[in-house]
């Protein structure tokens, strides 16, 4: 069986996932403007739901993105700083997803608790998401242009010192600070417990654990969860920009993003979990099956993200 | 330091040392990390609880945690003392090792009466003083446990 990292192309993967961030938050800001000219509590929902997608989804866009310039820096004809500057605009507008993803996230939480979120919450995330939108969209137009000179806007503009790239700057400071990276991997263990324990928590109520708990009240505690969580996507994206190329190469990383994908998924339904919220809040709510086989696969996710994390130096090469 | 010395040398320290197997230090060393994440996740779910977060969840819905935590702390026990054979002579001896070994043995020790209180309370009764300041004692001992942890791969390679 060749390896994962054999058998998938990252860089043309790249070329597939990319249009997902533009398009998706299209979609979803088309959503949610929909909602406040309808005044739409499900449609609204709906773009908050779709956003969260996008900004988890943005993840694996930005890496195989990584990996795509290590492929094409060897082509002779392809321009180093025009591939270095898409790159930076590309953190840009991945931070600003991510941001836009997390207020939509509190908005949903905050929805689902009390029937609608904070005034003020929802236009936020839209006035953040059409932000972001602006930057993917030049980050796109950005990329588009390393490839296909045909809508080059003008000659390609003179060599820029690679260390005035963002990117450039965080890898440099992760790589030779000796401190650095040992605090960002004991916050990123730090976080790793937060979220897990809190997930825990509420998987095992679904499989039936603490039946006399209402649903509603271990809600309470998914933005801890999120905390864990934010904090480990941050540490974890300065791992990564500071040393793509160890994860490129390593088949764990790839397991590892993939169930981090299924794991985030798992998140978003946890938070807007529809059966479960009945008049009584869910008190001796027994999940039904197709509830349960969700919490073992949510486990499981958490489960795979943490071996493939922590075997990352020894199936792969990385740190 | 002679026993010190002994582990280290003995057959399975240089096994989980030396073996170039994924069965040796890359699995013990993982389920080291599941064993801390199961261990300090279900702690500070129960810490968040005394300190007032959701706190229509009755207490003792929580009894789970301490069979989670009971599990945990022999499968990170076993672990962690296999993990130790293999680096005796050099941890025996070293600050952050110990340390690490001290905030451990703290933050089990502020599982013992967190269990009394949730096993004996009442439902309703709203967690007292005494029982915040020991969830508060547990989630920094938890947090300074894995961060001496995390920080002795860097300080004692």
């Amino acid at each position: 069986m060749p390896s994962i990292t054999e058998a998938v192309n990252l860089a043309h993967l790249h070329l597939l996932l990319n249009h997902i961030p533009t398009v998706g938050a299209v979609v979803a800001l088309g959503l949610l403007l929909l909602a406040f000219v309808r005044r739409s509590e499900p449609l609204k929902h709906a773009g908050l739901e779709v956003l969260f997608l996008i900004a988890l989804l943005t993840l694996p866009v930005y890496m195989t993105g990584a990996a795509a310039y290590q492929t094409l820096r060897k082509v002779p004809t392809v321009s180093d700083t025009a591939i270095r500057i898409h790159q930076d605009v590309a953190l840009y507008g991945f931070t600003a997803i991510e941001l836009a993803g997390f207020v939509g996230w509190v908005a949903l939480w905050q929805s689902r608790r009390r029937g609608r979120a904070a005034p003020g919450l929802v236009p936020a995330t839209t006035v953040l998401l059409i932000v972001s939108l602006a930057i993917m969209a030049r980050a796109a137009n950005l990329g588009g242009e390393i490839r296909h000179p045909e809508i080059l806007s003008g000659a390609a503009g003179p060599a820029i010192d690679p260390s005035e790239f963002v990117a450039t700057s965080i890898s440099s400071v992760m790589v030779n600070s000796q401190w650095v990276w040992p605090a960002a991997e004991t916050v990123h263990f730090l976080g790793l417990c937060l979220s897990f324990g809190v997930l825990l928590a509420i998987n095992l109520r679904i499989l039936g654990v603490m039946k006399q708990v209402a649903f509603s009240d271990l809600h309470r505690l998914l933005p801890w969860g999120m905390l864990g969580f934010g904090a480990n996507l941050i540490t974890g994206m300065l791992f990564f920009v500071g040393q793509p190329g160890q994860y490129l190469s390593s088949a764990p990383f790839y397991w590892k993003v993939i169930f981090l994908m299924i794991a985030g998924a798992n998140f978003l339904y946890l938070t807007v979990f529809g059966k479960a919220w009945k008049a009584d809040g869910g008190v001796k709510f027994d999940a039904n099956l197709a509830d349960k086989a969700m919490a073992v696969t949510s486990l499981f996710a958490w489960v795979a993200v943490l071996y493939a994390g922590r075997m990352l130096p020894f199936l792969g090469k990385s740190f | 330091m002679g026993l010190l010395n002994w582990l280290e040398s003995s057959s399975l320290g240089v096994w989980v040392h030396e073996s170039p197997s994924v069965w040796a230090q890359p699995t013990i060393l993982t389920l080291h990390t599941m064993g801390m994440a199961v261990l300090v996740g279900a702690c500070w779910v129960l810490d968040l609880r005394l300190l007032g977060i959701s706190r229509n969840i009755p207490l003792s819905a929580f009894r789970w945690v301490f069979r989670a935590v009971a599990i945990a702390l022999v499968v990170n026990l076993v672990t962690g003392l296999l993990l130790f054979t293999a680096r005796a002579s050099t941890w025996g001896t070293a600050l952050p090792f110990l340390v690490k070994m001290v905030l451990v043995v703290a933050s089990a020790a502020t599982v013992l009466p967190i269990r009394q209180y949730v096993l004996r309370g009442v439902d309703g009764q709203e967690a007292g003083g005494n029982a915040r300041l020991l969830a508060i004692a547990s989630i920094f001992a938890w947090s300074g446990a894995i961060t001496a942890g995390r920080l002795l791969a860097y300080l004692v390679p």
